[in-house]
């Protein structure tokens, strides 16, 4: 079968009757950076879909991809709308808004974000009744803060709260995006612990949220740590295009 | 080194019950460095456990060349995580035998770290003999189609390829122009993604070519 063109690609996300395309479409439209006109408007249009009464499931699953492609295709004109998102009742769609804003590096975001954020651990860091959700994304709010990379006092008082939390990924992600504000290495003690932690999935998280942070010093830590060599590849990705260093690069052709 | 220290591993494998257990009874397989054991570690890589897979993996490398044919014939497994470690170890033993899995898998494998690993395998063969020349053609054939790869590290795996292969003086002038124009693009704008452009600029410098 042949593959399908950019062209169909817009074609089956303009239609309605086949959402499992339109979730297609919106994923393939963001891993390829489309920058065909119609890709935005089409992507913001899958959007109305999480403002309707009940809520499709299907038209949701393609909203959630399109607010994903959104933040790969890095285009602000699109920031208006995810900032909105924030504001949904989905824990989901604030979720992917708070990384899809991240990844624009939309400094208008960031009040939004830390309105989310504030009250710290016993409120937007408290768990949900019942369930292993928080009451907000934490995770996904505190890295976009350090992505969009904008220090201030009020943004490090709103993520410090956070290094104390009792889940490691939340104290990673607080952590990684302490370092990227400041540089200062303070914050990177914590990560190069979790590095150690016996369960794999906080040892990845502390691993990928090191390399996010392009900090050069943690190249040892990422090559020993006990985590497979695809992951280590994608932090140590980070680290050389921050630090443009030819070790990080020879590291990288030993784990290929 | 008898049968029975085969066997008593295999059974203290088949009995473990957690990642340690699993990790601990591999390695016991592995220290025998018996190479009638290679079925048994490669059974292994198809748990999808990465800690106990990457103790196989390496075992299964110290076996050596000997195993190439056992590795051959599992490799129609329907296991992809079992599948990316075989031809990590083929890529990894160098062995001039593994060269039509290492192009199938890099033309055809749907997972990113199997083609990664094939474009690995095909800048590090080792290729002398009769048939060499042509066994460089193919590997480097395969490695221009990897610089064209949508995963950004299979098209950095070619890149390091690249910079290993195209020192061969046995390449042809129109293989040398090929690799070395595809590594300039790689190494421009025209390449999304920086670490990409970094490695290909590097390449370009070691190899002398502004």
């Amino acid at each position: 079968m042949e593959p399908l063109n950019e062209q169909q690609i817009l074609n089956n996300l303009r239609q309605q009757d086949d959402t499992s395309a339109q979730y297609y479409a919106a994923w393939w439209l963001g891993k390829m950076r489309s920058r065909h006109p119609d890709v935005l408007p089409l992507l913001i249009h899958t959007l109305s879909a999480l403002d309707e009464q009940p809520v499709d499931p299907d038209r949701r699953g393609v909203a959630l991809n399109a607010i994903r492609a959104l933040g790969l295709l890095r285009n602000k004109s699109a920031s208006n709308e995810l900032i909105q998102l924030l504001q949904s009742d989905d824990y989901s769609v604030r979720e992917e808004a708070a990384r899809s804003l991240g990844c624009m590096n939309d400094p208008t975001a960031i009040e939004p974000i830390c309105q989310r954020l504030s009250g710290g651990i016993e409120t937007a860091g408290r768990e949900q009744d019942g369930k292993a959700l928080l009451r907000e994304p934490c995770e996904a709010l505190i890295e976009a803060l350090g992505d969009i990379g904008l220090n201030s006092s009020v943004i490090r008082e709103t993520i410090l709260p956070f290094c104390q939390h009792p889940r490691p990924l939340v104290r990673a992600a607080a952590c990684r995006s302490l370092l990227q504000l400041t540089g200062s290495s303070e914050w990177a003690e914590e990560l190069k612990t979790l590095l150690e932690h016996p369960e794999p999935l906080v040892r990845r998280g502390a691993l990928l949220d090191l390399g996010a942070t392009g900090w050069a010093a943690a190249l040892p830590a990422i090559k020993t740590a006990a985590v497979e060599a695809s992951l280590k590849l994608v932090a140590l990705r980070g680290l050389a295009e921050s630090s443009h260093d030819t070790n990080v690069l020879d590291a990288m052709d030993d784990l290929l | 080194m008898t049968m029975a220290d085969l066997e008593t591993a295999q059974i203290e494998l088949d009995r473990a019950s957690n990642t340690a257990e699993l990790v601990r009874a591999t390695k016991k397989i592995c220290a025998l460095r018996d190479p009638s054991a290679a079925p048994t570690l490669i059974k292994v890589l198809s748990y999808n456990n990465p800690a106990v897979a990457a103790t196989a993996t390496q075992g299964l490398i110290e076996l050596g060349r000997e195993i190439v044919p056992t590795l051959l014939i599992s490799l129609n497994t329907g296991n992809y995580g079992a599948r990316a470690w075989i031809v990590k170890v083929l890529a990894a033993l160098r062995d001039p035998r593994g060269l039509d899995q290492l192009e199938h898998a890099l033309g055809a494998d749907i997972a990113p770290s199997v083609r990664r690993s094939a474009a690995k395998g095909l800048a590090d063969l080792d290729l002398h003999g009769s048939t060499s020349s042509e066994e460089l053609f193919r590997c480097c054939n395969g490695l221009f189609q990897a610089c064209r790869d949508d995963e950004w590290i299979v098209r950095y795996a070619a890149v390091y390829g690249l910079e290993r292969r195209l020192t061969s003086l046995a390449l042809t002038s129109s293989m040398q122009d090929t690799g070395r124009s595809l590594l300039k693009q790689l190494a421009s704008e025209q390449e999304d993604v920086k670490v990409v452009r970094l490695r290909a600029g590097l390449a370009l410098q070691r190899l002398s070519i502004g």
